[in-house]
């Protein structure tokens, strides 16, 4: 366990301890190694759980999940091993069109690349791969960006409402775009075109940024991707809407980023699952909402990690407890 | 030749009829054929959820007498979000059915599945109150979007998508149950045991929703899938049902019953029955009475309650009136 020293400097304790009441000082102490053990145990099963390809996969299989595989290698530490071999692997699996598929042995870019992108924005290296994958999320959109789907949506299908006009990414393809990997797509390419803006990626990022705020839940936060249904209003969803927040988060605070930003931060305290709620202390830090309780209270979920099977999960809590102490891996700094 | 308009218009729909038939026998559109001269359907009435419902249960699938003796059971109920009843297929329905196969000698009993719209599955699992029915080591909750896949050959063309990637849970299972809540659907008109199975379709790889099934064919793509992964068995959760704008936005209705049958498109045909629909109108119903199990009433046995009218018809969008049968029984 961390000597209290150890956590003050971390910033794990207050500066004023002093003046705190002993007990309060003590439960405080207890809270915040508590924290810090749950992370190193997050980061133990993570090693644990690294495939021999230098990969992961979510559950227990051999097959290896591009998106466990670019979170894994997000939280483990800089310079550690496995994460190197992590990277070699999102290497090594890269498509020859530069994206990546859901997992190994799969033949088809998919959405996935925007996360192996963030992944290998953090390690600042790996240019002519990262280049491949920004050309390949350049040219990907949601099906609906098709003039005739367009037309059709504008026209004669008018049950789900949104702007046709106003489209992001897909999920795989040949299908319409969705809010997680439109927000991820537009964090990746936010992230690597920092210093190296180009037409290209700034129109997209554009039309992706108005169809995330097109298809903002009514009353705040995002869904899976549509707001109304047959007149019927959808209700938000937390982990796309912390997503969703992270890749407007250098956006002016429009009416629909303020509601959905309220809406996560309300539901905060009352979030029961590990995933959601890593996923609310990433978004709600790049706000800089307070967000200790509830690392608190994720550890508290967590425990020792005997109750969370899946390593994206695991990678995820394991990121949100240690917000504040590294580098936020989708933070964007335009 | 001098052929009057009716007798000339009369000999075209022949011969197109014939035509489709032919185009059917040359290039069918499925492989497999899953119907069988009868099917049997258990209606098991039940006013609520309660600790009656296993052995209700169990009277009813005593009824059917198969042997699932060293048999790995998958249960794939219906778990679309984390909202309330009657979203998703009730736990105690699910957990009595865990209980009931595992007297009926199955060796394990895994609940498969991978919710179309909510990625937080423990989410979902968490809303539907199923942690209680897990405790039991021979019972394990699979989360079918993140599962090892197998890339698979449709067993059917309806689609047009040749292959699909599906859980080696689903593939390595010897007994499947498709266990539906009784909705009705704003893209499918129902969501039944035939419907409930886009939940095998891996998020991991398809996404949240399942879009690329939506741009090839909701109906399409049922048939595809149910050609290539079979239901063995059918629990259909129609205690507290969903009408109006199902699956997630409807209002609840209490049917009061439990449909079990050894034939999903039977049972399928007999839910929309007790919905009055015409199950001749929902179009993979109709299509799927070809070959993937028995439509017609003349076809399907009763073994307990007989579906009696007058009976109530759901409410359904305005889209979907054309479901309403005529004569409802």
């Amino acid at each position: 366990m961390m000597s209290r020293g150890l956590l003050k400097s971390a910033g794990a304790l207050p500066d004023n301890g002093q003046d705190m009441p002993a007990a309060e000082m003590e439960a405080d102490f207890q809270r915040a190694a508590h924290t810090d053990c749950v992370a190193n145990f997050l980061t133990e099963l993570l090693l644990k759980r690294q495939l021999r390809s230098g990969g992961w996969s979510f559950l227990g299989s051999r097959q290896s999940s591009i998106e466990a595989t670019s979170l894994a290698v997000l939280a483990l530490g800089l310079g550690a091993h496995a994460r190197l071999s992590g990277i070699a692997h999102l290497l090594d699996s890269q498509r020859p069109d530069g994206g990546w598929p859901a997992f190994v042995g799969d033949s088809e870019s998919c959405w996935a690349t925007a996360l192996a992108l963030c992944a290998l924005n953090a390690t600042g290296d790996f240019d002519p791969a990262r280049k491949k994958a920004l050309h390949w999320l350049d040219a990907e959109r949601g099906r609906e960006a098709h003039w005739l789907w367009r037309w059709k949506f504008r026209t004669v299908d008018r049950n789900v409402h949104f702007d046709p006009d106003k489209y992001g990414w897909p999920w795989g393809p040949g299908a319409a775009s969705w809010v997680i990997p439109t927000a991820f797509s537009i964090i990746a390419i936010k992230q690597y075109t920092v210093c190296n803006r180009d037409d290209v990626s700034e129109q997209r990022i554009r039309v992706g940024i108005e169809m995330l705020l097109d298809r903002a839940c009514v009353g705040g936060g995002w869904n899976s991707g549509n707001s109304v249904v047959y007149g019927v209003s959808l209700r938000p969803h937390v982990e796309t809407t912390a997503i969703a927040l992270l890749a407007l988060q250098d956006e002016e605070r429009s009416p629909a980023v303020c509601t959905g930003l309220a809406w996560l931060r309300n539901r905060a305290a009352s979030i029961e699952s590990a995933e959601s709620l890593a996923w609310c202390i990433l978004s709600l830090f790049v706000y800089r909402e307070p967000v200790e309780q509830l690392k608190r209270v994720l550890a508290m979920k967590v425990g020792e990690g005997l109750g969370v099977q899946n390593v994206a999960t695991v990678a995820t809590a394991l990121l949100a407890l240690k917000c504040g102490e590294i580098i936020h891996p989708f933070v964007v700094l335009r | 030749m001098n052929l009057d308009r009716r007798r000339f218009v009369g000999s075209a729909a022949g011969m197109a009829a014939t035509a489709g038939v032919a185009a059917d026998c040359l290039w069918p559109k499925h492989s497999v054929s899953y119907r069988r001269p009868r099917s049997l359907v258990a209606i098991l009435n039940a006013a609520e959820y309660s600790e009656k419902t296993e052995a209700l249960l169990m009277d009813g699938l005593r009824l059917f007498r198969f042997s699932l003796r060293g048999k790995t059971v998958l249960l794939k109920p219906n778990l679309v979000e984390d909202l309330p009843e009657p979203v998703n297929t009730n736990a105690n329905i699910i957990g009595a059915a865990t209980h009931c196969f595992l007297r009926l000698g199955a060796t394990r009993v895994v609940i498969g599945e991978g919710p179309g719209h909510q990625r937080d599955t423990e989410l979902v699992v968490d809303a539907a109150d199923l942690k209680p029915h897990l405790a039991d080591r021979r019972i394990e909750f699979v989360d079918l979007n993140r599962d090892e896949l197998a890339r698979v050959k449709l067993k059917a063309n309806y689609s047009g998508l040749g292959e699909l990637w599906l859980p080696r849970t689903v593939l390595d299972s010897d007994f499947v149950v498709s266990m539906p809540k009784v909705k009705t659907h704003h893209w499918a008109g129902v969501t039944l045991s035939l419907k409930n199975m886009f939940g095998v379709v891996p998020g991991m790889k398809y996404g949240w929703p399942k879009n690329l099934l939506h741009w090839h064919g909701i109906h399409e793509s049922i048939l595809d899938i149910c050609a290539t992964v079979p239901i063995h068995f059918v629990i259909a959760d129609g205690i507290t049902a969903m009408e109006g704008n199902g699956p997630l936005q409807g209002t609840a209705r209490e049917l009061g019953r439990i449909v079990l049958a050894d034939d999903p498109v039977a049972a399928d045909a007999t839910c929309a029955r007790l919905m009055g629909f015409d199950p001749h109108r929902v179009q993979h119903l109709s299509e799927g009475g070809r070959f993937l199990g028995n439509l017609r009433a003349d076809r399907i046995t009763m073994l307990a309650e007989r579906i009696e009218g007058p009976i109530r018809p759901f409410a359904v969008l305005p889209e979907f009136h054309y479901l309403l049968a005529r004569t409802v029984l």
